[in-house]
């Protein structure tokens, strides 16, 4: 579980990797940094160290200034900052929405070879494309 | 939980198999059925379809760690790590029931009628010892076990192959990527899948989860834990998971006469048997056999060649994504090949290389796997606004042409012991040296600005490559070679070692060369050829005095 330190310096810095643009709610704004990061850290515990890690560089700094600070000289931290806050992002079922995924969700395969049947007599016209040995 | 040693295990097995995966999986099935007492000892252990994250939200979370194909990644208990520091290539593959098909994607591909004449027709490499007719029955075979989805007629195959099940659908994103080769006048055929596209000997049908690379919440696609376990074990075969082998035995004669294996509570037994068949991949074979030295055999089982554990293959893996204005539901699976090409798969002296590639449209996942490497790069370039335009531009609009390039053998590409690094029970782990070769660059480079051409001849608005995918190495072929000549082969055309002759090896290891293709189909078939010819022969078949 993250302290509250951890829990205000992280909703800082993912709100400058998701800030609210483009029809699109920021990070804080999707419960980032109150909900889904917790559930990412969940899944994916082994990078909860590089994660903390990240979180205690640039101390008093803007989260724009950590952000660039993290990229240029913490390259592992910011990928396990970058990887999880995307990764809590997308978890929350309301962005999915928004952005037109739905998720992997069981559909029945249909047999769809009517719909480029006419293509491929194209590809039998042509012939064999194989060496003959 | 690992299976608890069985009290019933036979003192001495009629064949000890070292692997549960898809080689190991055929040869215990036809030999318990046959009626032999047979014992598989297998590193890892079950996993059912409840286990994969593919249904779940998190699974691309997950998918980067806790199911990733590469073991040094993923680390499970049941992994070994492997030393890739002088490897152009991490090797990718799943230990388990089931090996490697748990996660692979189950591209069901026959090798081309030239793959096994590569000396004959190229001038280069070797033949191998049997040829297309030969092995084209067993691939028919292995097609109704498995339950392969195609369409028959392809012109990439003499015999236009038939399947026993319609074609999966080839999505929005193989129709998009037809068009562009029907404009260009190129090959392109719906892909097989070993992948029931309707119910199936019991197995479910696909529910078009894009998540076959990370296994099938389904249960449908073909893994040899569901497709012959059950019947093996309905045979009596034992099963024992959890069993690190850490040595083949011999006798006095040099013979085979078991393998000794440590279980996950860090005990060591010995299982005897007449005859031990090696199945544990590309990498796990070779390693074993070099772990198994004694006075008869110092440089390893089999080893009289010095081959065992050279001639490495690959398969580098090249890709040209594509962006589309149209959404292509591009998440929706099964991946699973939609279509696929083999418009440059065989030799044309003029573009200066030899051999080629088979190509596959695969789905291009969800949002967050769209997305890596992070580090380094501008943080506008992947953050900010631009993280959500760069969801908006790609999310179901891309799709990727995959490259398979034929990798040739060389002997300096290769698995050896590493001097240092141990697996979990201190057994020396595999160290793998291995060099993308000059003509596989100039062929990748080709064959990327080809596929590039593709997306752009169906309309992509703009394209992406990578000319050598690290993560690639799904394919470990060709480190215990078959061959007539024992000086330049370890096996024999049916997987006996030359110089031992109770012991067989009859995984991807014993591949000559390695096609452009996807290897599992050929993996099997050999396997159960193999398998056939053990059996039919077993009245002239030597065996340890190990009783």
């Amino acid at each position: 579980m993250l302290t509250d330190a951890e829990r205000e310096r992280f909703a800082q810095i993912a709100d400058v990797l998701i800030p609210s643009a483009e029809g699109m709610p920021s990070a804080s704004q999707a419960d980032v940094d109150t909900v889904w990061i917790d559930v990412a850290l969940t899944h994916r515990p082994d990078l909860d160290e590089l994660f903390r890690s990240a979180l205690v560089v640039g101390d008093g700094l803007p989260g724009a200034e950590i952000v660039e600070l993290l990229n240029a000289e913490h390259i592992p931290a910011f990928e396990a900052l970058g990887t999880l806050t995307a990764g809590a992002y997308f978890l929350n079922p309301e962005i999915r929405v928004r952005i037109g995924y739905p998720g992997q969700v069981p559909t029945i395969p249909r047999n769809d070879v009517d719909s480029y049947s006419d293509l491929l007599e194209n590809v039998v016209e042509r012939g064999p494309v194989y060496r003959d040995v | 939980m690992f299976t608890i040693r069985s009290r019933d295990l036979p003192d001495v097995a009629d064949v000890l198999v070292v692997g549960a995966g898809a080689s190991g999986s055929v040869a215990v099935k036809e030999l318990a059925e046959k009626g032999f007492s047979v014992v598989c000892l297998e590193q890892g252990d079950w996993t059912p379809p409840s286990e994969f994250a593919g249904d779940k939200p998190e699974w691309e979370l997950v998918k980067q760690k806790q199911w990733h194909p590469n073991p040094n990644v993923r680390d499970h208990p049941a992994d070994y790590p492997i030393d890739t520091t002088e490897s152009d290539v991490n090797p990718l593959m799943f230990s388990g029931v089931g090996g490697s098909t748990i996660l692979y994607a189950a591209h069901w591909c026959r090798f081309l009628p030239s793959d096994f004449k590569v000396k004959t027709v190229d001038g280069i490499a070797d033949d191998w010892p049997f040829d297309y007719a030969e092995l084209a029955p067993y691939y028919s075979r292995m097609d109704r076990e498995i339950g392969t989805s195609g369409l028959g007629g392809n012109t990439a195959y003499p015999d236009g192959e038939e399947f026993p099940l319609p074609p999966l659908p080839i999505g929005k994103i193989g129709r998009k990527a037809a068009e562009g080769m029907d404009k260009l006048g190129w090959h392109w055929w719906p892909g097989a899948n070993s992948i029931p596209s309707r119910e199936y000997r019991h197995r479910p049908s696909c529910l078009r989860y894009g998540t076959c690379l990370t296994g099938c919440p389904a249960g449908a696609k073909a893994s040899t834990d569901i497709t012959h376990w059950p019947a093996a074990l309905e045979a009596g075969a034992h099963l024992v998971t959890g069993a690190r082998v850490r040595e083949i035995t011999v006798d006095h004669k040099g013979l085979a006469s078991g393998a000794t294996y440590v279980d996950r509570e860090g005990t060591e037994h010995h299982q005897k048997a007449a005859v031990v068949i090696v199945a544990s991949n590309g990498v796990g074979t070779p390693r074993l056999l070099q772990l198994s030295t004694s006075s008869l055999h110092p440089d390893g089982l089999g080893n009289s060649s010095g081959l065992v554990g050279r001639n490495l293959m690959m398969h580098p893996y090249g890709a040209v994504s594509g962006t589309y204005e149209d959404n292509l539901e591009s998440w929706l699976g099964p991946a699973g090949h939609a279509i696929e090409s083999m418009q440059f798969y065989e030799t044309d002296a003029s573009r200066g290389f030899v051999r080629g590639a088979k190509w596959n449209v695969m789905p291009s996942g969800g949002p967050l796997g769209m997305r890596s490497g992070y580090g380094g790069r501008p943080v506008d370039e992947s953050w900010g606004e631009n993280f959500h335009r760069n969801v908006k531009a790609n999310l179901g609009r891309s799709f990727e042409w995959g490259i398979i390039a034929e990798d040739l053998p060389d002997e300096a590409n290769r698995v050896v012991l590493d001097p240092t690094l141990t697996d979990a029970d201190g057994i020396a782990a595999p160290k793998l040296i291995y060099k993308s070769s000059e003509n596989t660059t100039k062929l990748i480079d080709f064959h990327v600005d080809r596929a590039r051409e593709a997306h752009e001849a169906a309309g992509a608005i703009s394209t992406s490559e990578t000319r050598l995918m690290r993560d690639c190495g799904w394919h470990l072929l060709g480190t215990a070679r078959m061959g007539n000549d024992p000086a330049t082969s370890v096996v024999d055309q049916w997987g006996r070692s030359h110089d031992v002759p109770n012991l067989y090896v009859i995984d991807g290891s014993v591949f000559v060369t390695s096609s452009g293709v996807n290897p599992t189909a050929t993996i099997m078939a050999i396997a159960l050829r193999s398998v056939e010819h053990l059996i039919g022969d077993r009245s002239n078949q030597l065996t340890s005095a190990v009783s």
